[in-house]
């Protein structure tokens, strides 16, 4: 009998044609669009990973508080036993140490007048130790604009544009003005070796990256850090993981009153990004449900359609001896199987979409040059397992869905009327 | 007449919902045939006699009274049980739309088989013999809209008659045909009803089917008017 109905459907074009383009276009949209939102939204958790929030990371827990304001007074102390410790702990995290600063970039002339003066965004990671994982963390090779990577203490690299602004060359120096620790003033010359663009709106305003070392010297924070940053080996944030992981670890400081004890946080509890992510979830699946009810209304008036074109047949096939239980059976088989064809052809397409969209991406630099969030500039689709079912399964249903409403009609006919046209 | 009528009507009356009335379309009706006869109900358009193929077909049921066929009383069967009825033992020709245009001659009369879940083999086999009956077994890879109409109707005469049901119900099968194609089905009807025992039952005004029947029923504004046996010298074999 399926053969019979697929012969049908093969033959009868227009039973099936319509239905099919109806059901690709849908699951072509979903598909497309799950794409890209999941690639935005990982590279968007991918960077805040890599730049600003670690898999998990640990703060003093008054740092924690007053994140946005660096408290660097606030800053953990014995740094490298601790980061060792950690490691031992858990041999599949790599713990980085990071100090981030604000401050004042001036750019002095020949005679030592200021030339130009700009608010730095300041970074300190390891850059100069050899067995560093950060450089490629950070994905600094490949975002240099120009120069190099520093190599020596006192060497720094600074944003493309912000040096650009400043007028500052390679091999220029500009001083750093800021506040120690203690909350003295300080100041200290670095000589520019690289500039860098990440192609991260909020990254790339202002950024100074300099040695963790020179940071800690300068900012009077001996064998202490801001932050200290754990990665997943395999660089994939697993959330489950990260939780747990700071689960027990807070557990560990719990009662402790001390506001220098350190805490440790999952990504996701960081930046906003959990609601980020529920927000994208939300939206994916609005867009889903909006799209089955859609599609199944559009299906379901051409299902309607199609009853009426196809009333001599069911007259014919009713006389033949088949009930209108099956029937309607057999117009939900068929609509499965159009469901079917139309949500692989759909995904196919779909997914065609998605890949050109992970290899090219679309450049939003432009829409977003307000944001202060950690976002990749261009916007790459990204190909996962979930793409190739997130559209075919509602496509299929919202084809049978619609064909179930539209096939009751089936059950409301009069047996004795079996032609349309006759009664005429 | 010692045998069980295969279709016996007593007092069967139909009425239509009509606007705020009922229109009556049969009356009283009080008729039998038995197995392997050829008979006719004959009357002009309106008298009732597609109402009444349709109640012995078990596609409608009566109003009032009781039909019987196949010792089946037709008001008392489920949907299901009707079309099982329909699908075993009650074929249907009509005067058009008798086939499903996507599908070949083959197809067409494989159908009703296909309901019944035969194996693809005996299919085969019933589906060819029925398309020699009616002298098409070189058409059945055709679509019906490459048939003439003559054929379409010895097509569909293989259909009703490729599962060998108990009665055959045609209404008004010549309508549409030419004289020449009108006698070529009626003889291969005929034929049928002699080697298979098959009741045949049409629904006619045309003369030609007439001379044909065993019987006449006279319709009029749906009573029975006249019961009317030819005997077998009269009738045209
Ligand atoms: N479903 C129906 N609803 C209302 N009236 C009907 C219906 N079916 C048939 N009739 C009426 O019943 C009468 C008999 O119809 P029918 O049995 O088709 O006549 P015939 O086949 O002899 O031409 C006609 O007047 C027709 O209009
Ligand atoms: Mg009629």
């Amino acid at each position: 009998m399926i053969r019979f109905l697929l012969k049908g459907i093969l033959r009868d074009r227009s039973r099936s044609i319509l239905p099919i383009i109806i059901i690709s276009i849908g699951v072509m949209l979903t598909v497309a669009l799950s794409g890209y939102m999941r690639g935005a939204f990982g590279d968007m958790i991918d960077q805040n990973a890599r730049f600003s929030t670690g898999h998990v990371k640990i703060m003093s827990k008054a740092y924690a508080e007053n994140q946005d304001q660096i408290p660097n007074d606030l800053a953990l102390l014995g740094i490298g036993e601790m980061v060792e410790g950690l490691q031992q702990d858990y041999p599949d995290v790599e713990w980085v140490p990071r100090i981030r600063f604000g401050g004042l970039l001036d750019v002095p002339d020949e005679s030592g007048n200021t030339r130009a003066q700009g608010p730095a965004a300041g970074m300190a990671l390891d850059l100069l130790s050899p067995s560093s994982t950060e450089i490629e963390r950070m994905n600094i090779d490949k975002s240099i604009v120009s120069g190099r990577v520093p190599q020596n203490p006192g060497e720094a690299i600074i944003g493309d544009e912000f040096a650009r602004k400043l007028e500052l060359s390679l091999g220029d120096v500009f001083t750093y003005f800021g506040t120690t620790m203690e909350g003295s003033m300080t100041f200290k010359s670095f000589t520019v070796v690289g500039t860098i663009r990440f192609g991260s709106i909020g990254m790339d305003k202002g950024m100074v990256i300099v040695d963790v070392s020179d940071a800690q010297m300068m900012l009077d924070m001996e064998d202490g850090a801001g932050e200290v940053l754990g990665f997943l080996k395999g660089g994939v944030y697993k959330d489950e993981v990260a939780v747990e992981m700071a689960t027990a670890f807070n557990a560990r400081y719990e009662g402790d009153e001390d506001e220098y004890a350190p805490e440790m946080f999952p990504l996701k509890a960081q930046n906003n990004l959990e609601g980020l992510l529920e927000y994208g979830e939300t939206m994916s699946g609005l867009f889903v449900f909006i799209f089955v009810l859609a599609m199944s209304v559009v299906l379901w008036n051409t299902g309607l359609l199609g009853g009426l074109r196809r009333y001599n047949e069911f007259g014919i096939r009713l006389a033949l001896g088949e009930a209108k239980h099956q029937i309607y059976r057999s117009m939900i088989l068929e609509a499965t199987i159009i469901g079917i064809i139309g949500s692989i052809v759909g995904t196919l397409i779909g997914l065609g979409l998605s890949y050109y969209m992970q290899v090219v991406g679309i450049d939003i630099s432009e829409m977003i040059t307000e944001s202060s969030m950690i976002m990749p500039t261009v916007i790459r689709s990204k190909i996962t397992p979930e793409l190739f079912y997130i559209g075919f399964i509602p496509g299929v249903l919202a084809m049978v869905f619609g064909n179930m409403l539209a096939g009751r009609g089936i059950y409301k006919r009069e047996t004795a009327k079996l032609f349309k046209e006759l009664e005429v | 007449m010692d045998t069980q009528p295969i279709i016996s009507l007593s007092d069967v009356s139909k009425r239509f919902p009509v606007g705020d009335g009922e229109f009556t379309a049969l009356k009283n009706i009080n008729l039998s045939f038995q197995k392997a006869e050829f008979a006719g109900l004959v009357g002009p358009s309106g008298s009732g006699k597609t109402t009444l193929l349709n109640i012995i077909g078990s596609l409608d049921s009566p109003s009032e009274g009781k039909a019987v066929v196949m010792g089946k009383s037709i008001s008392a069967l489920s949907h299901r049980e009707s079309a099982l009825l329909r699908n075993h033992h009650i074929g249907f020709i009509f005067q058009i739309y008798n086939l499903l245009p996507v599908y070949t001659v083959f197809e067409n009369v494989e159908f009703a088989l296909l309901l019944q879940n035969r194996s693809a083999d005996e299919r085969k086999k019933a589906v060819m013999e029925a398309l020699d009956w009616v002298g098409l077994s070189s058409m059945a890879h055709k679509r019906p809209d490459k048939l003439s109409g003559g054929e379409g109707q010895r097509v569909a005469i293989a259909r009703a008659m490729v599962k060998r049901p108990a009665i055959l119900l045609a209404d008004e099968p010549t309508a549409n045909l030419d004289a020449e194609n009108a006698h070529i089905v009626l003889k291969m009807m005929k034929k049928l009803n002699k080697e298979l025992d098959t009741t045949f039952l049409f629904s006619t005004h045309d003369e030609k089917v007439m001379k044909y029947l065993d019987r006449i029923v006279h319709l009029r504004d749906g009573k029975v008017e006249e019961d009317e046996i030819i005997t077998t010298q009269q009738a045209a074999s």
